[in-house]
């Protein structure tokens, strides 16, 4: 399906922008695979007629991640935990630096998807990335995209000397609902 | 029971290093995480390690003392006993040095038990290990 022409926002109150990170590593069973949300964001869409004049854009705040679940653990994260891990994401992960995405080129497949490529700014250093916006029925959108962390020279997280480590590959996904 | 058998350089004098590691003070502080709560005697101290795993953490509390010691050979046993803060495991070891000129050899027989054993020995050697060579990186500087 394919999204109308037209400007639209896309935000918290209609999205979700989801990261979700994996665990590795000899020890990765003390460890937590889990499902972040980011809580400040924006991003607009452009889309044109023709898909090659079609824009998209996003800004996050690198401090509103919040931890909404892990599994996999020894045992279950309990809130302190979750703000343990909050704090090392804004200290030590992204260290306060702006997200932002540009598209630079925007294709059009026949069902209407999208296949946006861009330039994605983390922890000070941009990078290329490229994935499909699909839309379906009553306006919804989802997109995702597989990072890897040392692209952006991240230092995947890791504790217990080395044997308990963060995947270098997290998923970054949105959900949402584009506003009539 | 978990053996393990690390050496050390720090182009210092036996001596020196011989006193350095009997003295629980500066040693304890060299294990990551580790530190002395109480000094207890000459040769004895009540100490606690934090082990971070993550975004949790696990914490042995218990006590350090020098068993044997061989002023001669330079070769001494550092005994430690700890229960795991707030659970039910345990961690035991007997950590020998034996020291020459300019660094030593560190023998571990660590048994250990509870929340962090069921991760399996595996995860128990690894773990040990790389607390151990960065127990040894820092006797370099001790």
């Amino acid at each position: 399906m394919a999204i109308a022409p037209g400007h639209y926002t896309l935000g918290p109150d209609d999205a979700t922008l989801t990261v979700r990170t994996g665990k590795a590593g000899a020890a990765s069973k003390a460890g937590h695979n889990l499902r972040i949300e980011v809580t400040s964001w924006r991003a607009t869409i452009d889309v044109a007629g023709d898909a090659g004049q079609t824009a998209m854009a996003l800004t996050a705040d690198p401090r509103s991640l919040r931890v909404r679940e892990g599994h996999g653990g020894m045992q279950a994260l309990g809130d302190d935990d979750k703000a343990s891990i909050e704090e090392t994401i804004d200290d030590e992960v992204l260290e306060g630096a702006g997200i932002e995405f540009r598209s630079r080129r925007v294709a059009a497949a026949s069902d209407g998807t999208l296949s946006v490529e861009g330039d994605l700014d983390l922890a000070g250093r941009s990078h290329p990335v490229a994935f499909d916006l699909v839309a379906g029925d009553g306006g919804r959108v989802t997109a995702s995209a597989r990072i890897r962390q040392t692209d952006w020279g991240i230092k995947p997280y890791s504790a217990l000397f080395g044997t308990l480590k963060v995947v270098d590959e997290v998923d970054v996904e949105i959900d949402g609902t584009l506003p009539a | 029971m978990v053996e393990l058998d690390h050496s050390f350089a720090n182009d210092k004098p036996t001596d020196y290093n011989w006193e350095a590691i009997l003295d629980l003070d500066r040693l304890i502080p060299c294990v990551q995480g580790g530190r002395v709560v109480e000094r207890t005697g000459d040769d004895s101290a009540k100490a606690e390690i934090k082990v971070k795993m993550g975004a949790m953490s696990m914490t042995f509390a218990g006590t350090v003392e020098v068993a044997e010691r061989d002023d001669a050979a330079h070769r001494a046993v550092l005994r430690v006993k700890s229960r795991e803060v707030g659970g039910q495991g345990y961690a035991n070891a007997d950590v020998a040095f034996d020291l020459a000129d300019g660094g030593g050899r560190i023998h571990t027989a660590a048994q250990i038990s509870g929340k962090a054993a069921s991760m399996g020995e595996g995860v128990v050697v690894s773990v040990l290990d790389g607390l151990i060579k960065d127990f040894t990186q820092k006797l370099q500087a001790i």
